[in-house]
């Protein structure tokens, strides 16, 4: 028993304290979050300048001065090669991104390319290249031609290796590809491959599932929108589509016979 | 000489076993008001209707019984200030400890995050007050009939649940079936557009041999938008695929909203200008002047007997039926049909009249000092016991599967039978949604007709189009923003506690759901370009 006690962390230590600020953080509780951290003590001091930033990140939407001195607050921890100066780099990428009243694609832009050359296996990079490629797709001004935007995103996934992030840009390039009427055969292999990562909730997956169903019909690959047609309405019994999924596989057995498979 | 009964040590005994007896009784009487002390937890919405407060007040009954500790309170808020209370409230720190809330009121989307709690982790857990039930053992999630579909549509953070519904509905055109004998000669009531067109013509044949007209559906501004915009869209669904770029058999706002800005649709096409015309139909079938009036008045015009019909959600039902000295019959939508002389060339099949999905929804104040004793009046509210007690007495088909409903409640449910469409071209936003209201004059009298009506909606739609759109995209930022302290924070959490996958999955959910609100955010912004 003693030795199991034992390896508890020590109650009050200023690690587990930390720990509570950033659960009422994570939980959208700031204002419980900044008293918890009042009573914070013996806190590493780069852990604690990072601790101000996310707070001041509570309290939106941030003015230009404070915008100015958490920006150069981040940049000081920016400087070394631990996750806090990877972190503290993202979150300035996010301020010039998201927060400025008017955002600076071009500087967040290159201080996500700077974070992915500096910390290439860090999640911040990781994720930032995703926010890049957001960026890529819809915001910025250049290139003009869409397949060259595309492209330019799609070579991003290469540098990105958590599957769950490389899913969620992949998500995003197939419908970007929609959205600026790429060729089918461009768009669906990257809805299968995120809707095969899995792991996604709300109407996404549902959505993934009938759209590769969909855009295989209209791409004429008939046996993979059979099959996916099929699976929705195994997978997805409440779903409000299950008629016009019905209808739409009728429809695609009486052509199928009609003109011979796909 | 001094008595006996003075003697001093028995005075002094006296008051030393007085002292501790009135000790006792004062520790008795602490310790007993302690423990018959009641916590009350307040329960807002805003469903006056006749029936939803009834049956809260039945589960309320039951739960006290069962739990004579907790006291549950029922506010009930006019619908017309709801919103205002709800955010004076929250941002006074008084809010209720469960309220009702839905992803489309208007000027809302940020409630949702800032004050309320998910519940995502009860919701995998079975439901205590579902033991020795069919539903024994089922996770809470999976015992309500859809699978809690709106809050995997509508939640403020996807992926999370937020909230627990309690009943299902859809829309019905409710008949007077006195009436309807009186004016026809049967009990027939119609199932298509056509059977309803000819009955249209045997109520003015029929108002030709009285002084005062009877119309054929109770008329309101309320009402007729409702019919209005389910027919428009419902007959129309020929467009649906035309707009349907990304391949899910149903519009999002984004994709109305857009696709007009796009130029792949507008009101002179012929489907929309056939639509528009069902419209003067049925504008003609209600009494002139009806926009200027409200919903209970079209309600007094049906129970006073002046119309065959009245077209509402059914969650009205019951205030119909207790209110009216004739029989009252819900009926589905009738139906276009191929043959439609009007609309018969534009449309896929039948059209769905309302949707299985559940509603009422109830969500945990995040600052609740009672959450405790909250979720579990949500889990018995929810439970088979609590929702069959909410469903008999408010007459609201029940969320919670298996729980048993007369054939009448039954009714109101719409069975998967017709395309689901998603978004019609006036529900898109609160800028498209005052078009149709704003401009209908232009399709009735004498100078009326559709042509005027889609001149006008077309001169006016690009602008309500654009600031619909920029409203969703400032609601994807809304929703995007506030993810980069929560996801700093989860961090901080992965560092500290590196052993903790929980840590990990929360931060790569709350990922992907940023990365989702952002991209559409973005897209929406382009598509305004």
């Amino acid at each position: 028993m003693q030795a199991g006690v034992s390896c508890i962390p020590a109650v009050g230590s200023a690690a587990s304290e930390l720990a509570e600020v950033w659960n009422y953080v994570a939980n959208s509780q700031p204002v419980e979050a900044r008293s918890a951290l009042r009573l914070v003590e013996l806190i590493d001091s780069r852990e604690r300048a990072l601790a101000d930033v996310i707070m001041a990140l509570t309290r939106l939407p941030i003015t230009g001065d404070r915008l100015r001195a958490l920006d150069l607050s981040l940049t000081g921890l920016a400087v070394g090669s631990d996750d806090i100066s990877a972190q503290a780099l993202y979150l300035r990428a996010r301020l010039h991104q998201v927060h400025l009243a008017s955002p600076n694609y071009a500087r967040a832009g290159e201080l996500y390319r700077e974070l992915a050359k500096r910390h290439p296996a860090s999640h911040w990079a990781q994720l930032g290249l995703v926010k890049l490629g957001l960026i890529a797709l819809y915001a910025l001004t250049e290139p003009v031609d869409a397949a060259d935007r595309l492209a330019e995103v799609t070579a991003l996934l290469d540098a990105i290796t958590e599957p769950a992030l490389r899913r969620d840009l992949q998500i995003q390039i197939g419908w970007a590809g929609l959205f600026y009427d790429r060729p089918l055969d461009e768009v669906l292999p990257h809805l299968i491959a995120a809707e095969r990562e899995g792991g996604l909730f709300g109407l996404i997956p549902e959505d993934l599932v009938l759209q590769i169903g969909e855009l295989s019909q209209r791409a004429g690959n008939f046996e993979q929108a059979r099959s996916y047609f099929e699976r929705f309405l195994r997978e997805y019994p409440v779903s409000l589509r299950r008629y016009s999924v019905e209808q739409r596989l009728l429809e695609l057995v009486r052509r199928m016979k009609v003109e011979g498979g796909s | 000489m001094k008595s006996r009964i003075f003697q001093p040590k028995l005075v002094v005994y006296a008051a030393l076993a007085f002292y501790m007896v009135l000790t006792v009784w004062v520790h008795l009487r602490v310790v007993g008001s302690q423990m018959s002390r009641t916590v009350t937890i307040r329960l807002a919405h805003w469903q006056n209707e006749v029936g939803p407060a009834a049956g809260l007040n039945a589960v309320i009954a039951r739960y006290e019984e069962l739990n004579p500790a907790v006291h549950v309170k029922q506010m009930v808020i006019p619908p017309s200030v709801y919103r205002q209370w709800l955010r004076t409230n929250f941002v006074g720190e008084n809010a209720a400890d469960i309220v009702e809330y839905g992803a489309w009121l208007q000027g809302m989307s940020d409630i949702p995050v800032r004050y309320f709690a998910p519940i995502t982790a009860e919701l995998q857990e079975p439901n205590p007050y579902n033991r020795g039930t069919a539903l024994e053992g089922v996770p809470w999630l999976k015992t309500f009939t859809d699978e809690l579909l709106e809050q995997r549509m509508n939640s403020p953070e996807p992926g999370q649940y937020y909230a627990v519904t309690l009943a299902r509905g859809s829309f019905r055109l409710f008949s007077n079936r006195q009436l309807l004998r009186e004016v026809t000669g049967s009990d027939q009531v119609p199932t298509t557009l056509i059977e309803l067109r000819a009955m249209a013509e045997q109520l003015s044949a029929y108002n030709r041999t009285r002084q005062s007209p009877l119309a054929l559906f109770a008329g309101s501004k309320d009402t007729a938008t409702l019919l209005m915009g389910m027919y428009l869209t419902g007959t129309t669904s020929c467009m649906v695929p035309k707009l349907d770029r990304d391949g899910l058999l149903s519009l999002y706002a984004h994709h109305v909203l857009g696709g007009y800005l796009q130029g792949k649709w507008n009101f002179q096409q012929p489907a929309l200008l056939a639509g528009l015309t069902l419209l003067g139909e049925f504008s003609a079938q209600m009494k002139p002047g009806f926009q200027q009036l409200s919903r209970d008045e079209a309600m007094r015009e049906f129970l006073h007997g002046d119309a065959l019909f009245i077209f509402a959600q059914t969650g009205t039902a019951m205030t119909l039926r207790e209110q009216a000295s004739f029989r009252v019959d819900a009926l589905r939508a009738p139906q276009p049909t191929k043959d439609d002389p009007v609309v018969g060339s534009y449309i896929l099949g039948p059209f769905a009249d309302g949707n299985d999905m559940t509603s009422f929804g109830f969500y945990l104040n995040k600052r609740s000092p009672l959450k405790t004793e909250a979720i579990d009046f949500m889990r018995f509210l929810t439970s088979e016991e609590g929702n069959a007690l909410f469903s008999a007495k408010s007459g609201w088909p029940p969320s919670i599967r298996g729980v048993p409903m007369s054939r009448e409640v039954a009714a109101f449910v719409s069975p998967a039978d017709g395309y689901m469409l998603g978004i019609g071209y006036f529900s898109a936003g609160g800028n498209s949604r005052d078009l149709l209201a704003r401009n209908l004059y232009r399709l009735t009298g004498p100078q009326g007709s559709p042509a005027k009506l889609a001149l006008a909606l077309d001169e006016q739609m690009p602008e309500a189009a654009r600031a619909d759109l920029a409203a969703l995209a400032r609601d994807a930022w809304l929703a995007a923003l506030p993810q980069d302290a929560r996801i700093a924070a989860l961090g901080g959490l992965v560092r500290a506690q590196p052993e903790q996958s929980a840590h990990l999955l929360a931060r790569e959910q709350l990922e992907a759901a940023q990365n989702q609100s952002e991209a559409r955010a973005l897209m929406l912004g382009r598509q305004m370009k």
